[in-house]
């Protein structure tokens, strides 16, 4: 399908290589709150090769969102601003360019699919006028070209009568088809990378599985880098090649996706596989979960973050906080005591 | 119909639904159709519609063109030649009345358009960029002119402006934006969060093209009900100015012709008075009914019985 097409943006031509897609240098972003500057971020460093999918998982407000945001400079400031770090994206740093020249990688090198697909679409426009839109901003193709391709693509992502819906307009399309014509959209100038913002959490479970498996088809088929940002662990064992746990704005654990299953060394990582209901228990026991909560990030304590809620911490977590080293190939952790 | 039946093929597959007869409908056709079931204001409609049918007509040269002629002697009541009688001056009542609607609307509609398409763009601007610079203008500008109270400002500018026929309109245009642009500032404070406009630019389109193509089309429904309160605003401000000497000076209002009727009602003349008031009170509800049924039409949280 889309090696087939002759429109290609420039963005989409070289799959192969060895450069990362994005390349994330001791990223910062901060936030200015009543409560005084927060660091929704923390100075943390990532990258994403080319064709691989990357997840990103943690809690809410740990900086899943903020990281995938910044990526595309999409923070919304004020009151948000990077403070430091660089972000390569295509082997460019995004950080210092304008809008306008962000304007040319948005859609085009890279594209964002977020997690509400009702109101992702724009009520008075039909889905066509929307398609066609970030085909004549980017290629600056015809009405006519825009169409075809838009119904194409449509066509892609599983949509059925691509023409009828082309002329419909979002509220006569359920959630799913929503979300299918926002992936369509988000690929119709065949990015390079693909951000993924919780696709699926706002649909119906069923749904949610055949979304998965749209984006899941679509990464492999155009050999696209994807950053998948979830909550459910179950979608990155399904999804994504090495898995990112980010915890109150950090990189607590960074490991193949088989490896952090198999063998999860961060105290956190293993108590969120613990949380995780088991079908095949036997005993009826109470899901375990992590104690405490996650800490203020605008009174974060001195050492550790997670130290407050860590089974094995001691006095060193209570006064230094660990950096992200290697314990075993493919395998980093922040933690003095891994697993 | 035997036969005809047999041969059908045994239905073990569920057929596709018709779907051949279903037309794509946009939220508008909705709202027109939700408007066209309330009949209070179809009523309203037609009634504004009629008026709107007169302005035409004078516009056009059809009616109400004799109306500074002076005929006949003053104060002669109501006759097949002068319906509506005629004033002091002898001149025919009813054609000044069908000539203050034409003036009616001409200021209704100046007035009702430019303050809501700039209480409209700089609102969406305004509230596009909320918390910068732009916005903290826009703000300051209308908290100004806000501050002002209405008459007095007018009166300023219809000195300023004297001898110009537009003083009464820069006035009200320059009032009547401030309340347009806080609705729909607020409304685009709201809309920008939305995730449409996240993706729209997630997807790399231009600040502008969002707030022209993504954000306003989205605060029209409030633009169409601001504006329709602005039009009934500036008929009824028109008349009120224009009694007090501060409007319409080269032509014919109803508020030049309810200032003549002040010293005839004690005169127990009747005729300025009631063709000029009338017209206005039946205008003037009839155009709120329908701003209200618009409303409420256009409100998609509003569920009416089908």
């Amino acid at each position: 399908m889309s090696e087939a097409n002759p429109n290609r943006c420039e963005g989409g031509a070289d799959r192969s290589g060895t450069d990362p897609v994005v390349r994330v240098e001791d990223l910062v972003v901060e936030f200015s709150t009543e409560k005084g500057r927060i660091r929704a971020v923390d100075g943390i460093s990532f990258s994403v090769m080319p064709g691989e999918p990357v997840g990103i998982v943690g809690e809410s407000g740990c900086g899943k969102t903020v990281t995938a945001l910044s990526v595309l400079k999409l923070i919304p400031s004020p009151p948000g601003r990077i403070a430091r770090g660089q972000v390569f994206l295509d082997g460019k740093d995004v950080v210092p360019l304008g809008e306008r020249e962000m304007r040319r990688l948005r859609g085009n090198v890279a594209s964002m699919i977020f997690q509400e697909p009702m109101t992702a679409l724009n009520p008075v426009f039909t889905i066509g006028g929307q398609m066609t839109e970030i085909l004549r901003i980017h290629r600056r193709m015809s009405r006519r070209e825009a169409r075809e391709h838009s119904i194409e693509m449509l066509h892609t992502v599983n949509i059925e009568s691509p023409a009828k819906r082309f002329t419909q307009y979002p509220h006569e399309l359920s959630g799913g088809m929503r979300q299918r014509v926002m992936i369509a959209m988000a690929l119709s100038c065949d990015p390079k990378l693909l951000l993924a913002d919780e696709p699926s959490t706002a649909l119906d479970v069923t749904v949610q599985a055949q979304v998965m498996e749209e984006i899941r088809r679509l990464q492999e088929e155009r050999r696209m880098s994807m950053i998948l940002i979830t909550h459910d662990l179950g979608v990155i064992a399904e999804t994504c090649r090495r898995v990112i746990v980010m915890y109150c704005g950090k990189i607590v654990e960074v490991s193949d996706t088989s490896g952090l299953f198999a063998h999860p060394r961060h105290p956190y990582t293993s108590g969120l596989l613990a949380s995780i209901p088991k079908v095949r228990e036997k005993k009826i026991e109470r899901l375990p979960t992590i104690k405490g909560m996650v800490p203020d990030l605008a009174d974060l304590p001195k050492g550790c973050r997670f130290a407050d809620r860590c089974p094995k911490a001691t006095a060193r977590c209570r006064e230094n906080e660990p950096g992200l080293v290697e314990v075993s190939p493919g395998q980093q952790v922040a933690c003095f005591y891994p697993d | 119909m035997v036969e005809g039946a047999a041969e059908q093929p045994v239905a073990n597959v569920i057929p596709a639904p018709d779907t051949s007869h279903y037309r794509s409908e946009s939220l508008w056709t909705k709202s027109i159709r939700k408007f066209a079931r309330d009949p209070m204001g179809i009523a309203a409609l037609v009634i504004v519609s009629v008026f709107f049918v007169i302005a035409c007509g004078v516009w056009a040269g059809w009616i109400g063109q004799n109306w500074s002629a002076l005929q006949a002697d003053g104060y002669t009541g109501m006759s097949r030649e002068h319906w509506f009688g005629t004033n002091i001056n002898g001149q025919d009542i009813y054609a000044r009345t069908i000539q203050g609607t034409k003036t009616a609307f001409e200021v209704g509609l100046i007035v009702a358009i430019l303050s809501t398409v700039i209480g409209g763009i700089l609102g969406a601007v305004a509230g596009y960029f909320d918390r910068t610079i732009v916005d903290e203008v826009i703000m300051w500008l209308y908290g100004c002119l806000d501050a002002i109270p209405f008459y007095l400002f007018v009166a300023a500018v219809a000195f300023a402006l004297r001898d110009q026929p537009y003083a009464m309109h820069v006035a009200m245009i320059a009032t009547f934006w401030s309340s347009t642009c806080r609705i729909v500032r607020g409304e685009v404070i709201k809309i920008k969060s939305l995730e449409y406009v996240q993706a729209a630019k997630a997807l790399g389109v231009g600040s502008m093209t969002i707030i022209f193509r993504h954000v306003i089309p989205n605060t029209f429904h409030i633009l169409l009900v601001q504006g329709t309160i602005a039009f009934v605003s500036a008929i009824k401000s028109e008349v009120i100015l224009t009694y007090l000497g501060l409007g319409v000076k080269h032509g014919v209002s109803w508020g030049t012709m309810l200032s003549e009727s002040t010293f005839e009602v004690s005169a127990g003349i009747f005729n300025n008075f009631v063709a000029a008031s009338s017209f206005l009170f039946l205008l003037v509800i009839a155009f709120n009914l329908f701003a209200d049924a618009l409303q409420d039409a256009l409100d998609p949280k509003k569920v009416t019985a089908s």
